[in-house]
């Protein structure tokens, strides 16, 4: 047989086609998340879940074309094929930057789960032109044992930043020390079992506040800034493959009651972060509907803190409310018409004017807009309680005392006053209210408590105000114990989602506060550091006066506890409590127009005078870091809660003792008595 | 108009040596600036032929009814009254984490902004002021002041979606006057002076 001789374009031709015909369709993504799709290794296991536990299957398919589709794609576990519609969403331009218009997203939301053990997860993928492709991913389902008593109701008072330096720097300024002994413990000191978290995220060791908190109360690792979801390639923020909540899972198995109660705007990560899901930690219109929308699925019954900014129409000055940072999910797109069905949440709309607090209270929820109105609200005879007590966040505890004690001398014009907020509760105040609302719960109730602006004011740098916070947290926590003492069934922890700032106490002021005053006029570097700063022996045991009120009656003592900060950015030090500014009426200098302004570039600082310590991170505020935080456990399981455990452990301890009953770590099991 | 034109050079002049003074001593410079100004604003009267009066100052604590009720912001009176005209607003100016381009927040406190790890889950009062540098400034950067700053512009109220999706409901538009350009010199003294003190 004769072959005609090849010309080189024909060649290349069927070069082209034997290569084309060795493309095939790719799986991206496979979610939930594994090593064993991302690197081929089956350990270590990254997505758990507990027997029954909901979450979803997504898969991130490209065509090998521009020109092909995925005309299907089925997904099974351990071999078997899941029940559940697939549903189908080509990207178009719905998708991130890089992903091609034609690759789809396969999804199959609400599975779950009952054999414990890893199990593997396939994706196939067929093409139109009738390739396939097929991916391996694992999970592992952590198994529930028999145990011993079963607990009520879980108190998770969550800290924001607050590392170990964050907590003993409180118990230096509230209880002091005498000759080397603590005087008076923090009451979060008095917990039985503190063990140490590792607090890395599914995609840093740096993590920030939202798979900080999510992975207490989903057992889960998060991407930085989203909450209670897995990663995907959409842009959607509300779209994303969900993992079901602690709140979510004992109040549809068990009946309990969620709370939620934070001095943060209440849409922010923490408090958001045990209720909704979503890739974007900011999207602030969605995420407080949600609260209200969702609350058949979470059981939220206590809400409170700042935020009120997101509960007014957008028609109401001051509301933040817009459709960009809303959810809408559609009903007949079965990518998103499937939540709903799945999960059997709420649909949602675009509804910027909508009166959100209005819906609370219509749909049953008290409504407390300051102390004052709280204090009035009958705890015992109230079924459901919202409070929202500032526009953003509230004001520190040192603002917010500074206003009370002024008030009681007659002065106004403080902070608080020219937040529009005078009368502000304190953490305390509201963990009172939110424990009496839901004490009345008859099936228990899981109860978030944040003192937010530790974290806030660490990145600041403002020693003070993130001093003072975590005194005003450790107050929640000394009645979140006394509730868990008196209700035997409560099982308390007291954790941070991640340390803030690389706080180091560093020493002791050498010079008394008038001395530092004068150093600080005269200003500059090294000599000032030097002749403030004592180290070693030299810092001695700084002593603050507690008011009776619980707080310092000043914290610009003489010999004041001093503080460095390891993640910094740049800042201008003088050691003392950042100036309570002037009113305009009083202040003698105003710079008045025109203001100095240069192009876009490096940022500009004022020095007035100061010690400028040269940041190790760029920008204005100091970051996360990666260590390990302590956590401390108080009630029946708490001893599950020690040695250095991850994160996500938390969420599988927690939902232990709630279910089957507590049970002690495998390292202490030998030393339990007959 | 000699006098005038006298007091406007001297005014310049005044502000060139203040600008190289600026990164040293803020302080200094707020003095010579309220002064020069002073002397400018007594000699508008006699400047200006028509009946035009100065803007009116307008203190942030009026914006609403204060303390801020159960419910929303309730627009006080003189805030409506002042829209659209030119008004004088002292505050605080908002320090940023990435500074915002051709504008700035201002304040009755002062705050500062953790953008990356708070978004808006912020520190910022009800009373917020965006303040939008004129349109041909737009790509400026403006150097963050401590202390008080006063402000003159056009007042806008009302509901807007920022670039970044903040919804911003008190807006100052200032005349290009009001900010002064830095030249190369002044900004890499500006910046050495950040190293150390003189």
């Amino acid at each position: 047989m004769q072959f005609p001789a090849l010309s080189p374009l024909s060649a290349l031709a069927l070069c082209a086609l034997a290569f084309s015909a060795h493309a095939a369709p790719s799986v991206t993504r496979l979610t939930p998340p594994s090593e064993l799709f991302a690197s081929g290794q089956a350990a270590p296991v990254i997505a758990r879940f507990l027997p029954g536990q909901r979450f979803d299957l997504q898969a991130t398919l490209r065509p090998d074309d521009a020109g092909k589709s995925i005309s299907s794609a089925r997904f099974a576990i351990d071999g078997k094929a899941v029940n559940g519609n697939v549903a189908l969403k080509v990207c178009e331009a719905a998708c991130l930057k890089g992903v091609p218009a034609n690759a789809t997203l396969a999804s199959v939301r609400a599975v779950s789960v009952d054999k414990p053990g890893v199990h593997q997860l396939t994706v196939t993928a067929t093409q139109s032109d009738g390739q396939t492709v097929t991916a391996t991913g694992n999970f592992e389902i952590v198994p529930l044992v028999p145990g011993g008593q079963k607990i009520k109701n879980i108190i998770i008072l969550l800290g924001d930043g607050m590392g170990a330096a964050q907590r003993t720097a409180a118990r230096i300024v509230a209880g002091g020390y005498a000759q080397g002994k603590s005087i008076a413990p923090l009451a979060m000191d008095t917990f039985p079992v503190t063990g140490m978290v590792k607090t890395a995220s599914l995609n840093s060791v740096v993590t920030d506040s939202a798979p900080g908190m999510t992975a207490y109360v989903s057992g889960n690792k998060n991407n930085n800034n989203e909450e209670g979801v897995f990663p995907d390639d959409s842009t959607d923020p509300f779209d994303n493959p969900r993992i079901e909540y602690l709140s979510e899972y004992l109040h549809r198995t068990q009946g309990k009651a969620l709370g939620l109660v934070t001095t943060a705007d209440v849409f922010d990560a923490t408090p958001a972060g045990n209720a909704v899901h979503t890739s974007s930690r900011g999207a602030g219109t969605g995420i407080v509907d949600q609260f209200l929308d969702d609350r058949h699925l979470t059981g939220l019954t206590v809400l409170m803190g700042g935020g009120r900014k997101w509960f007014m129409p957008s028609t109401t000055p001051g509301s933040a409310r817009g459709d960009r940072s809303d959810y809408a999910f559609s009903a007949t797109d079965a990518h998103t018409a499937d939540i709903v069905k799945g999960w059997g949440a709420s649909a949602g709309a675009l509804d910027k004017d909508r009166d959100l607090l209005g819906d609370f209270q219509r749909a049953g929820f008290q409504y407390a807009s300051d102390k004052s109105s709280m204090d009035a609200i009958d705890g015992d005879k109230t079924e459901r309680l919202l409070g929202l007590f500032a526009h953003s966040n509230m004001n520190v505890a040192l603002d917010k005392i500074d206003g009370r004690r002024n008030k009681a001398r007659g002065i106004t014009g403080r902070v608080v006053d020219d937040y529009g907020f005078p009368d502000q509760p304190m953490l305390d105040e509201m963990t009172a209210k939110a424990l009496r609302v839901l004490d009345r719960q008859k099936k228990g109730f899981v109860l978030m408590v944040e003192g937010a602006s530790i974290d806030k004011q660490a990145h600041a740098m403002d020693t003070e105000r993130w001093m003072l916070d975590t005194l005003e947290f450790d107050r929640a926590i000394a009645l979140a114990q006394a509730y868990a003492a008196q209700h035997k069934d409560t099982l308390v922890i007291v954790t941070a989602d991640h340390e803030c700032a690389g706080v180091a106490l560093i020493g002791g002021s050498k010079v008394s506060d008038t001395r530092l005053q004068t150093l600080v006029r005269e200003g500059g570097g090294t000599a000032m550091r030097d002749a403030v700063v004592g180290i070693y022996e030299q810092a001695g045991f700084p002593k603050y006066r507690m008011a009776a009120d619980g707080y310092p009656d000043t914290v610009d003592i003489d010999n004041r506890l001093l503080v460095g900060y390891g993640a910094n950015s740049d800042r201008m030090e003088d050691f003392r409590t950042n100036e309570r500014p002037l009113q305009d009426g009083q202040q003698p200098f105003v710079k008045k127009e025109p203001l100095s302004a240069y192009p876009a570039g490096p940022m500009a600082r004022d020095l007035e005078g100061k010690y400028m310590v040269t940041g190790q991170v760029p920008g204005d505020s100091a970051a996360h870091t990666a260590t390990d935080i302590p956590l401390s456990a108080f009630g029946p399981g708490a001893y599950s809660f020690t040695g250095v455990i991850d994160n996500t452990d938390v969420f599988f301890k927690l939902a232990q003792a709630a279910v089957r009953g507590v049970v002690l770590p495998a390292g202490l099991v030998g030393l339990a008595r007959k | 108009m000699r006098l005038i034109t006298t007091l406007s050079m001297s005014l310049f002049h005044f502000k060139r040596c203040g600008a190289m003074r600026y990164a040293l001593s803020a302080a200094a410079l707020a003095l010579i600036t309220t002064l020069s100004l002073g002397a400018f604003a007594q000699s508008i009267p006699a400047a200006i032929a028509s009946g035009a009066s100065p803007p009116e100052a307008l203190r942030l604590q009026d914006f609403f009814q204060m303390p801020v009720g159960p419910k929303g912001l309730v627009i006080s009176e003189r805030l409506r009254k002042a829209q659209g005209s030119q008004v004088r607003i002292t505050g605080y100016v908002v320090q940023q984490e990435v500074a915002t381009l051709g504008q700035f927040l201002l304040t009755p406190r002062p705050v500062l902004m953790s953008q990356h790890a708070d978004g808006e889950a912020d520190d910022l009062p009800p009373a917020t002021v965006f303040v939008r540098l004129d349109v041909l400034q737009q790509e400026w950067a403006v150097a963050h002041a401590r202390g008080l700053v006063e402000v003159t512009g056009t007042l806008e109220v009302g509901r807007q979606e920022e670039r970044d999706g903040r919804v911003s409901w008190f807006r100052l538009q200032l005349a290009p006057e009001a900010i002064r350009g830095m030249n190369r010199f002044e900004v890499t003294q500006y910046l050495h002076s950040l190293q150390h003190t003189h």
